[in-house]
C-alpha cells in the first residue's frame, strides 16, 4: 500500500538518501533500523512531504503522494509522531488532540478512542501540553496522531528517553494499531525492545536500504544487527 | 490648571496613543510571531488606511458619520486584501526567508509611498469624526471636608477621543477571543509554534502566512482609521507608527501579543504624558532608551520567550 521507490533526497547541497526503496501493507509493523545520521529520520519526512525528492517516487494507494503539497499528506491518512514528539506546547492537551481531529474531520468517537488508550490524558486535558512529564507528552503525540484516523502511521523513536512501562504501553499501543489494520514505520534505536512486535526490519546504511528481513529471521540470527549497527 | 488635572489630562491622550499603537503594534507582533518575519512596510499598511479613510470620506455625500463608518469597514478590508496579495506574489516567492522579506518590505515601503503619493497627492488630509462634542471632565480635590468634585477649567475631552480606547479595547478583546476561542485561532497559534508540525497535521501554512498578514496590515489600517479625525492622512504618516511599532515589539517580546498590548499601554502613556509636559521628540528618546535597556537586561523582552 505506501510504496517508496529509489527516492533521493537531499538538505539544500547535502544528499541524504539514495535510491532508497521500501514498502509496508495494512496491519504490518516495519521497523527501519540504521546508525545515527544514515537517513531514518529523513525518510520519514520526505513520505509526509515535509522534504521534497530530488527523485524517485512514494505511493499510497497507487496515489503519488510526493506531488501532493505537505498539508495535503496527512489527510490522505498518514499520521506522524516525530522525534522528541514536537507537541505544540502552549496549547492544552485538549486543542493538541483537536488540530489532529482537524486532519481528519473526525469526531469525538475519535478522540474518545485516544483518550481509552492512554486515560492519563483524560485527566489532563486543560493542561498546557509543556507542562506534561516526558511519558505524557509521548503519550499526546500518539493521541494526536491517532486523531488523524491513520491508515499508514510513522513513529520516530516513540520510546526515546522513557522509563520502561511507559515504553511498554506505548509498544501494546502499536500492536493494537497494527490489529486494526493500520501500516506502521517504525524507527527504534532499542532493537530488543521493537523485535518482538515488529514484522519485517529494513536496515539504512548511508541513505539507502541496505536489507530488509523478516523480525523472527532476526532475532534467530542476530549478525545483521552487529553488521549494520555494530551493537 | 493645577498639576494633577493636567496630568490627568495627558494621560488620556497618552490612553489614545497607547489604543492606536496597541492596534499597529499588535499587527506587527501577529505577523512576526507566526510568520517570523520583519515586516517593514507596516507603517505604509497604516499610512494606507488612513489616506483611504480620507479618500472614501470625501467620496461618500452626506452626513460626515456615514463616510467615516463605510471608511473604518472598507479601508481595513481593502488594507488586507492588498496585503494578501502581497505576500501571496512577494514573501511566497521568496519563501519567507528571513534576510530577504526584511529587503523585500523595505522595497514595498518605497512602493506604497510612493503609489500614495503618486495617486492623492502630498497635502495632509482632514477626516471629519463622526461625532465630537466636548465633555467637561471631573477632577477630585481634597478640600477639609474630604474630596471634592470639582470641574477644572480647560480639563476636557471630546466624545470621539474616548470612543477611540473603547474602540481600540472592543478590537483588541475581538481578537483576543478569535485566537484564543476560534478554530482559525487554534491553527493559527499552531503554525506559530511549529510550521513544520502543522503542515504534518494538514494546516495549509501558505494559507494561514497570507491570512495572518492580511490580519496584521488591517489591524494597522484600522488603527489609522481610528486615529484620522484627530491627525490627518498623508502619505509620510507612516514611518513614526512603524518605529513606535518595533519598540513596543521588542520591549513586549517578540512574537507576544500580550507583551505587545502592555508595552503598547506603557509607550503610548509615556508618549502621551511626556509629548504635553515636554515635547513628542524628547517620548522617542525616552522610548528608544527604554527599548535598549530592555535589549540590555531582558533581550526576549517582558513576555517573550527564548526560540530554539
Amino acid at each position: 500500500m505506501l510504496t517508496i521507490n529509489k527516492i533521493d533526497v537531499a538538505y539544500d547541497q547535502v544528499q541524504v538518501l539514495f535510491e532508497l526503496s521500501l514498502s509496508v501493507s495494512r496491519g504490518e509493523i516495519l521497523c527501519l533500523l540504521g546508525r545515527n545520521g544514515a537517513g531514518k529520520t529523513t525518510t520519514l519526512k520526505s513520505i509526509m512531504g515535509l522534504l521534497p525528492l530530488r527523485a524517485g517516487r512514494i505511493e499510497f494507494d497507487g496515489e503519488p503522494l510526493n506531488e501532493l503539497a505537505a498539508h495535503l499528506v496527512p489527510t490522505k491518512g498518514i499520521a506522524y509522531v516525530p522525534q522528541g514528539r514536537r507537541l505544540f506546547s502552549e496549547l492544552s492537551v485538549q486543542q493538541n488532540m483537536e488540530i489532529g481531529l482537524m486532519t481528519s474531520g473526525a469526531g469525538k468517537e475519535t478522540k474518545d478512542y485516544a483518550l481509552s488508550l492512554f486515560p492519563r490524558l483524560q485527566e489532563r486535558l486543560k493542561q498546557r501540553a509543556e507542562t506534561l512529564s516526558g511519558g505524557e507528552q509521548q503519550m499526546l503525540a500518539m493521541a494526536r496522531a491517532i486523531c488523524t484516523k491513520p491508515e499508514v502511521i510513522l513513529l520516530d523513536e516513540p520510546t526515546e528517553g522513557l522509563q520502561p512501562s511507559m515504553t511498554s504501553l506505548i509498544r501494546d499501543v502499536i500492536v493494537q494499531m497494527k490489529q486494526q489494520n493500520v501500516a506502521v514505520i517504525l524507527v527504534e534505536q532499542h532493537v530488543d525492545a521493537v523485535l518482538s512486535i515488529a514484522d519485517r526490519v529494513t536496515f539504512i546504511e548511508h541513505g539507502t536500504n541496505a536489507d530488509t528481513v523478516q523480525a523472527a529471521q532476526l532475532q534467530e540470527n542476530p549478525s545483521l544487527i552487529q553488521q549494520y549497527l555494530g551493537v | 490648571m493645577d498639576f494633577g488635572p493636567y496630568l490627568f489630562a495627558a494621560s488620556l491622550e497618552g490612553a489614545i496613543t497607547a489604543a492606536v499603537l496597541a492596534l499597529t503594534a499588535v499587527g506587527l507582533s501577529l505577523v512576526f510571531g507566526v510568520m517570523r518575519v520583519v515586516n517593514v512596510a507596516h507603517g505604509e499598511f497604516y499610512m494606507l488606511g488612513a489616506v483611504l479613510a480620507w479618500w472614501i470620506t470625501s467620496m461618500i455625500a452626506g452626513h460626515p458619520a456615514l463616510g467615516f463608518w463605510v471608511a473604518i469597514v472598507v479601508a481595513p478590508l481593502i488594507v488586507g486584501a492588498l496585503a494578501m496579495l502581497c505576500d501571496r506574489f512577494i514573501l511566497n516567492k521568496i519563501n519567507y526567508d528571513p534576510e530577504r522579506t526584511i529587503v523585500a518590505t523595505i522595497g514595498l515601503l518605497y512602493v506604497i509611498q510612493q503609489s500614495t503619493l503618486m495617486t492623492f497627492g502630498p497635502e495632509a488630509r482632514p477626516v471629519e469624526a463622526p461625532f465630537n462634542e466636548r465633555i467637561a471632565l471631573p477632577w477630585l480635590e481634597p478640600t477639609n471636608a474630604g474630596l471634592q468634585v470639582i470641574w477644572p477649567t480647560g480639563l476636557s475631552t471630546t466624545s470621539y477621543k474616548l470612543f477611540v480606547i473603547a474602540a481600540a479595547v472592543t478590537i483588541l478583546l475581538i481578537l483576543w477571543l478569535v485566537m484564543t476561542r476560534t478554530r482559525i485561532g487554534l491553527i493559527m497559534r499552531a503554525t506559530q509554534l511549529d510550521q513544520e508540525m502543522a503542515q504534518a497535521h494538514g494546516i495549509d501554512v501558505n494559507k494561514v502566512y497570507a491570512l495572518v498578514f492580511g490580519l496584521g496590515a488591517a489591524l494597522a489600517a484600522l488603527g489609522a482609521v481610528l486615529v484620522v479625525p484627530i491627525q490627518q492622512a498623508y502619505y509620510l504618516m507612516g514611518s513614526d507608527p512603524l518605529l513606535l511599532s518595533f519598540i513596543v515589539v521588542i520591549i513586549g517580546g517578540l512574537g507576544s501579543v500580550l507583551g505587545t498590548v502592555v508595552a503598547a499601554v506603557l509607550i503610548g502613556m509615556t508618549d502621551g504624558i511626556v509629548s504635553v509636559f515636554f515635547t513628542p521628540t524628547l517620548a522617542k528618546i525616552l522610548a528608544t532608551l527604554l527599548v535598549a535597556f530592555v535589549l540590555i537586561f531582558k533581550p526576549n523582552g517582558l513576555f517573550g520567550k527564548r526560540r530554539e
